[in-house]
C-alpha cells in the first residue's frame, strides 16, 4: 500500500502570480436557494426542475405541494381564467381571540384572501368553473370564506350550466371558527346536490393532503373524483387514528393507491397528464354539438361494411353451421377468444377506465368508464376475463363480486345523469361464489341492478359475447336490446351444473347444453334476444377489426333508433321487453 | 493564478492534473467515491474528500456534493477532466453561479456544442465544410435521385428508423442509385413499418482527424495540430498519434485554419477539440466539438512542448495563452495506446480486479500517465481504462519501434488487459505503412476480435 508513503511535493511558487490575484473576486459559496432539499427522499433539486416538471420531484417523483395559481396556469387554457369573490370580508363567529391577526399575516404573506381561489376559465376549449385550495392557508382548512367561495362558485356554475372542478386540499375544518365551519360541509354539499339534480358535472381532484371535514363533504362528492399519486387522503389523520387504535397502520394506507383499491377514487391520474385528462371528461360531458354529424356521416361508412343478408338469413347460416350446443359452449369460453376489453377498444374511441364501487373495493371482474362512439359518449361497463393466470386472478376470471355490480350500477347512474347510453359487455361464468360475496351481499347487488336498470331513462345495449352465466349476466343485461355473439351462450346455469342437478352426472353436460337451448341461435327463436352478431370465424384478435365493424354498423342504427325516443319511452319499451316473457 | 484547485475526477486523468498543479505550486483537493479510497488520486493530493458511494451517479456525477466540497475545502476552480461532469453545461453553470472557475469553456458554449443539429448549423454559418446531405426525409425515388444529385456521389441511403445496417446502402452514381434506394427502403417497410429515408454524402473509407484548439479570454486561438484517432473500435478511440501520415503541410494548415475558424465562431475559450472525417480523396468533414481535455491528449503535448493541463488552468485564471500559432511547432511523432482491463477474447469484457503486480517502461521519450500500482484493486464501477502509454519519437517509424519495445516491457499481472492486441495493431503491417488505415482498420484486420 502506499498509503502516507508520498512526499508533499508541490512547488511553491510566490512570484507575480500571488501578487496579481485579484481581491474583488469572490469567495466560493453556494448561493441561498440554489437547491432545495426534496422533503421526499431528501436529494438535492433544482427549483427551475422542478417547477418545469409540474412541481414533482426530477429525482424520486415525489409530489410537491403547488400554490392555487400555479395549478390553474398548469390547468386552464393561457389567459382565460377570471376569478371570481377574489375578496371576501373576513368572519370571526366565535370571536377567536387573535384569529384576525393570524388571517392577516397570512393574507399578507400568501397574497391570497382564503385558502381557496375559485374562477372560471377554459381547459383545452371546454368552459368550467373551477377551485383550487392553497394548502399554505392554514393548512387550507374550512372556514366561513372557504364554504362561502365553493358555494357561491357551484351555484353559479348550476345556473350558468357549467361543469364545476374542485381540487381540494386540506386538514379539514377551521378550528377558529369552531360550529360554523362544521357548517359548511353541509352548505357546500347541498350546493352540489343540486348542481348533481340539474344535471350537471362536478370533477373533485384529491391532492395531497385531503382530510377531514373536507373529505367528508364536497371532495367525496364528485361525479368523477381523481387523485394524484400518492396523496394523503382520509377522514381522520393516521396520527389520530393511530393513537386510537394503538395500532401501527400499515405501508400505503390512506394513500390515493390505498383509496383507489378501496373504490373511492375513480383514476389515479399524474400532474403532467391532469390538463389532458380533465380536457377530455370535460369534452365527453359536453353537449352533444357536432356530435351528429358524425353520427350521421358514420352510419353511412357502416352501411357498406354490413354483413350479408338479413336476420332470418343470417340464423339459418348459424344453424346450419354444423357446430353443436357443446362446440359453441367450449368457443365461448375458449382462452383465445376476446374479452370486454378488447371490444370496447375496438368499437370505441378514447376509453377512460373509472374505478370503484365507493362503498368497499374495486372489482377487477367489472370495467367501466367512458368513451365516445362517432363523437357520442356512451358509458361502457364490461365482464372482463383475463387471458393469462395472472390477469385472471386480478379479473377473478370474469366473476364479478357484489362490488363489480355495484360499481356497474354507480356507472350506470352516472349515465343517467348526463343521457348518455349505456352499452354492456357480459362475460362471465357466473356471479363470484364466496364467502366474502355473501357477507356483502352478492344476492342484494344483482337484486339491486335488476331492480335499478329497469327504470333507466337512457337506453341500454347489453352484448354477450362469451359466456352469459345466469344471474351474474343477467344483473348487466337488464337491457333495451340484448345481443349475442354467434359464438355465445346465455343460460340460467352451467350445462355441467344443470346435468349434475337432473340427472346426477356433470358428464353429460353436452347432452345438457343441446336440451338448455343456450346457444344465441336458441335464444333468437325463442325470441329473448334481439340481434346475433355473425362470427365467419370463431371470434380472436385476428377477427376483431371485421366483427367490431359489423358491431359498429348495428351499434349506429341501435343508437339512431333510441336517440329520438323519450326518457319514459325508453323505459317503457324496457319495461315491455321483460314484462312479455 | 488559483491557490487550490478541486479535481472532479478520478484515475489517471485526476493524477495528471494533480502532477500539473503541483508543478504550479497549486493546492490540489481530490474527490473519491468509497471505491477509490486507495486510488492514487486520492492518496497523492493535498487533500481528499469522499463525496459518496460507489455508483458515479452518486459521486463523480453528483454536482452537489462536489460543489459542497469545493465549497467546503476552499477551492477556486474546479478540473473537470473528461467524461463525467466535463460536458454538463448545468454543472458548469452551477460553478459560475457559486463563483468557482470552472476549468473549461461556458455552459453556453458546452450546450451549443453538445447539440448536434445546433453545432453542425453554427459549422455551417462559420464556413465550415459538413457532411452534405441528411436533413430532409425523402420517400419517393425521383426525388430521392434529385436530392442524391445535389448531395453528390456516393450517397449513403439510411432509413429513418434504420440500425444495424438494416436500410442501409451506398450508391456510387445514378446508374445503382435506383435499385440500391429501393431494397433500403423495402427493407425499412419490412423491418420497421416506415418508409422514410435520409441520404447524406458517403465518405469513403474515412480516417478520424481531431484537431486540438487552445483559446483564451482575450481571443487568441491556436490549433496545436491534428491527432489520427482511425484506430477504432466501436467508435472507441484504441491507439492514437500525431502528427497522421495522411496530412500533408498544407493539408494541415487548411484544416487548423478551419478549426480555428470553428472554434472563433463560437467564441471558444479554454482546450477544445474539433473532430473531422478525412476521406480518401482528402476531402474534410465537421463531425463534432469535444469541449473538454481528452484522453489523448499527451501525443499533442509530446510533439508540441506545451502542458495543454496547465495551459487550461491559466486560460481559465485569465490569464493569455503562452504561445501564438507561429510559435507552435510539431516536432517528431507521438503514439499513445490505451491499456484497458479488458479481455479481447472475451469481446473486450471489462476485468476489474486485484493487480498482483506491475512493472512500468521507461527510457527515452516514453511517458507512463496511470493511476495503478502493485496491489491496486480496480473497481468494476468505472471506466476500464488503466494508462496510456505514450512514446516520442523522432519519426513514426521510431516512435513505432519505441512503443513495441515499451509494451514489451509493461507488465500487469493479476487481471486481463488488451496489452497484447496493441502490439499486435503495432506490428501489422498496414498500420506500420499507415498510408491505408482508416476507421475500419480493426475490424478489417482483426475480424477476429470484433465478431
Amino acid at each position: 500500500m502506499l498509503k502516507d508513503m508520498f512526499k508533499k511535493t508541490y512547488t511553491v511558487i510566490d512570484s507575480h502570480h500571488k501578487v496579481a490575484k485579484k481581491n474583488t473576486a469572490e469567495e466560493p459559496s453556494i448561493p441561498e436557494g440554489l437547491w432545495k432539499k426534496c422533503n421526499k427522499c431528501g436529494q438535492p433539486i433544482y427549483v427551475e426542475d422542478v417547477k418545469n416538471n409540474y412541481y414533482v420531484c426530477p429525482k424520486c417523483g415525489g409530489y410537491f405541494r403547488v400554490h392555487a395559481y400555479r395549478r390553474i396556469e398548469m390547468l386552464m387554457d393561457e389567459g382565460t381564467f377570471q376569478e371570481w369573490d377574489k375578496e371576501m370580508e373576513f368572519s370571526n363567529p366565535l370571536d377567536f381571540p387573535g384569529y384576525e391577526k393570524k388571517v392577516l399575516a397570512i393574507q399578507e404573506k400568501t397574497k391570497l384572501n382564503e385558502a381557496v381561489v375559485t374562477g372560471m376559465g377554459t381547459i383545452k376549449g371546454n368552459p368550467a368553473a373551477v377551485g383550487v385550495c392553497d394548502a399554505r392557508f392554514i393548512m387550507s382548512s374550512m372556514g366561513h370564506v372557504m364554504g362561502e367561495k365553493i358555494t357561491r362558485m357551484v351555484e353559479r356554475a348550476t345556473v350558468e350550466k357549467m361543469p364545476v372542478i374542485i381540487f381540494a386540499c386540506s386538514g379539514g375544518a377551521r378550528m377558529q371558527e369552531g360550529i360554523v365551519s362544521l357548517m359548511q360541509m353541509a352548505k357546500t354539499s347541498a350546493a352540489l346536490k343540486k348542481h348533481h339534480e340539474a344535471g350537471q358535472l362536478f370533477i373533485s381532484v384529491l391532492t395531497d393532503p385531503t382530510t377531514g371535514g373536507v373529505t367528508a363533504s364536497f371532495a367525496m362528492l364528485g361525479d368523477i373524483i381523481l387523485a394524484e399519486p400518492g396523496a394523503l387522503i382520509g377522514f381522520a389523520g393516521p396520527r389520530v387514528i393511530q393513537q386510537t387504535i394503538g395500532q401501527k397502520l400499515p405501508e400505503g394506507f390512506q394513500r390515493a393507491e390505498f383509496l383507489l383499491e378501496h373504490g373511492f377514487v375513480d383514476k389515479i391520474v399524474e400532474r403532467h397528464e391532469q390538463r389532458d385528462v380533465i380536457g377530455d371528461i370535460l369534452r365527453m360531458h359536453r353537449k352533444k354539438a357536432g356530435a351528429e354529424q358524425d353520427f350521421e356521416t358514420g352510419v353511412n361508412e357502416g352501411k357498406q361494411q354490413a354483413d350479408a343478408g338479413t336476420e332470418n338469413g343470417r340464423l339459418r347460416a348459424v344453424k346450419n353451421s354444423g357446430k353443436s350446443a357443446w362446440d359453441t359452449v367450449l368457443l365461448s369460453r375458449d382462452g383465445g377468444r376476446p374479452v370486454a376489453t378488447d371490444y370496447i377498444n375496438a368499437i370505441f374511441d378514447d376509453f377512460m377506465e373509472f374505478h370503484g364501487d365507493r362503498y368497499f373495493k374495486d372489482d377487477g371482474a367489472v370495467v367501466g368508464g367512458i368513451a365516445t362512439f362517432r363523437g357520442i359518449p356512451v358509458t361502457v361497463i364490461g365482464q372482463q376475463k383475463g387471458r393469462t393466470t395472472r390477469e385472471n386472478i386480478r379479473r377473478n376470471f370474469g366473476m364479478p363480486s357484489p362490488e363489480g355490480y355495484r360499481k356497474a350500477l354507480r356507472l350506470m347512474k352516472q349515465a343517467e345523469t348526463f343521457g348518455r347510453p349505456i352499452i354492456c359487455f357480459v362475460d362471465t361464468p357466473g356471479a363470484f361464489c364466496g364467502l366474502e360475496a355473501e357477507e356483502r351481499g352478492q344476492g342484494e347487488a344483482i337484486a339491486r341492478n335488476l331492480f335499478e336498470m329497469a327504470s333507466l331513462t337512457v337506453p341500454v345495449l347489453s352484448l354477450v359475447i362469451g359466456e352469459g352465466g345466469s344471474g351474474g349476466a343477467l344483473a348487466m343485461a337488464v337491457a333495451n336490446e340484448v345481443w349475442m355473439m354467434e359464438n355465445a351462450i346465455y343460460s340460467i346455469l352451467s350445462p355441467e351444473g344443470f346435468a349434475s342437478i337432473l340427472w346426477k352426472d356433470s358428464k353429460k353436460a353436452a347432452e345438457a347444453a343441446r336440451v338448455m337451448k343456450i346457444t344465441a341461435a336458441d335464444l333468437y327463436e325463442q325470441g329473448l334476444i334481439e340481434e346475433i352478431i355473425s362470427e365467419a370465424e370463431p371470434a380472436s384478435p385476428e377477427t376483431m377489426p371485421v366483427i367490431a365493424g359489423i358491431i359498429r354498423e348495428r351499434m349506429g342504427s341501435f343508437l339512431k333508433k333510441y336517440e329520438t325516443m323519450a326518457a319514459e319511452e325508453i323505459r317503457e319499451q324496457r319495461y315491455q321487453r321483460f314484462r312479455r316473457i | 493564478m488559483f491557490e487550490k484547485i478541486l479535481i472532479a475526477n478520478r484515475g489517471e486523468i485526476a493524477v495528471r492534473i494533480i502532477r500539473a498543479c503541483r508543478e504550479m505550486g497549486i493546492k490540489t483537493v481530490a474527490v473519491y467515491s468509497e471505491a477509490d479510497r486507495d486510488s492514487l488520486h486520492t492518496l497523492l493530493a493535498d487533500e481528499a474528500i469522499c463525496i459518496g458511494p460507489a455508483p458515479s451517479t452518486q459521486s463523480y456525477l453528483n454536482m452537489e456534493r462536489i460543489l459542497a466540497a469545493t465549497v467546503a475545502m476552499k477551492a477556486e476552480a474546479i478540473h473537470p477532466g473528461f467524461g463525467f461532469l466535463s460536458e454538463n453545461a448545468r454543472f458548469a453553470e452551477l460553478c459560475e453561479k457559486c463563483s468557482i472557475a470552472f476549468i473549461g469553456p461556458s455552459a453556453e458554449i458546452i450546450n451549443r456544442m453538445g447539440n448536434k443539429s445546433e453545432a453542425r448549423k453554427t459549422m455551417m454559418e462559420a464556413g465550415v465544410p459538413v457532411v452534405p446531405g441528411g436533413k430532409e426525409p425523402v420517400r419517393h425515388v425521383d426525388e430521392a435521385l434529385k436530392l442524391a444529385k445535389e448531395i453528390g456521389f456516393p450517397v449513403m441511403i439510411k432509413a429513418s428508423s434504420g440500425g444495424g445496417g438494416k436500410g442501409m446502402r451506398v450508391s456510387y452514381g445514378e446508374e445503382d442509385f435506383a435499385a440500391n434506394f429501393q431494397n433500403a427502403q423495402m427493407e425499412s417497410i419490412k423491418g420497421f413499418s416506415d418508409d422514410t429515408m435520409y441520404l447524406e454524402r458517403y465518405v469513403e473509407k474515412p480516417r478520424h482527424i481531431e484537431f486540438q484548439i487552445m483559446a483564451d479570454k482575450f481571443g487568441n486561438v491556436v490549433h496545436l495540430g491534428e491527432r489520427d484517432c482511425s484506430i477504432q473500435r466501436r467508435h472507441q478511440k484504441v491507439l492514437e498519434e500525431s502528427p497522421s501520415v495522411a496530412i500533408s503541410e498544407e493539408l494541415r494548415r487548411q484544416m487548423g485554419e478551419t478549426a480555428v475558424r470553428a472554434a472563433r465562431a463560437v467564441g471558444y475559450e479554454n482546450a477544445g477539440t474539433i473532430e473531422f472525417l478525412l476521406d480518401k480523396n482528402k476531402n474534410f468533414y465537421f463531425m463534432e466539438m469535444n469541449t473538454r481535455i481528452q484522453v489523448e491528449h499527451p501525443v499533442t503535448e509530446m510533439v508540441s512542448g506545451l502542458d495543454l493541463i496547465k495551459e487550461q488552468i491559466c486560460v481559465a485564471a485569465g490569464e493569455p495563452l503562452s504561445v501564438s500559432q507561429k510559435d507552435v511547432k510539431i516536432q517528431g511523432h507521438a503514439i499513445e495506446c490505451r491499456i484497458n482491463a479488458e479481455n479481447p477474447a472475451k469481446h473486450f469484457m471489462p476485468c476489474p480486479g486485484l493487480i498482483t503486480n506491475v512493472h512500468f517502461p521507461g527510457g527515452n521519450g516514453v511517458r507512463v500517465d496511470t493511476h495503478i500500482y502493485k496491489d491496486y484493486r480496480v473497481p468494476a464501477n468505472y471506466d476500464s481504462m488503466l494508462m496510456k502509454l505514450i512514446v516520442h519519437g523522432r519519426d513514426r517509424k521510431e516512435a513505432i519501434a519505441k512503443m513495441r519495445s515499451a509494451l514489451g516491457e509493461l507488465v500487469i499481472e493479476g487481471i486481463d488487459t488488451n496489452l497484447d492486441f496493441q502490439y499486435e495493431i503495432l506490428s501489422n503491417y498496414v498500420y506500420e505503412d499507415g498510408q491505408a488505415v482508416d476507421t475500419d482498420f480493426i475490424p478489417a484486420y482483426f475480424p477476429d476480435y470484433v465478431k
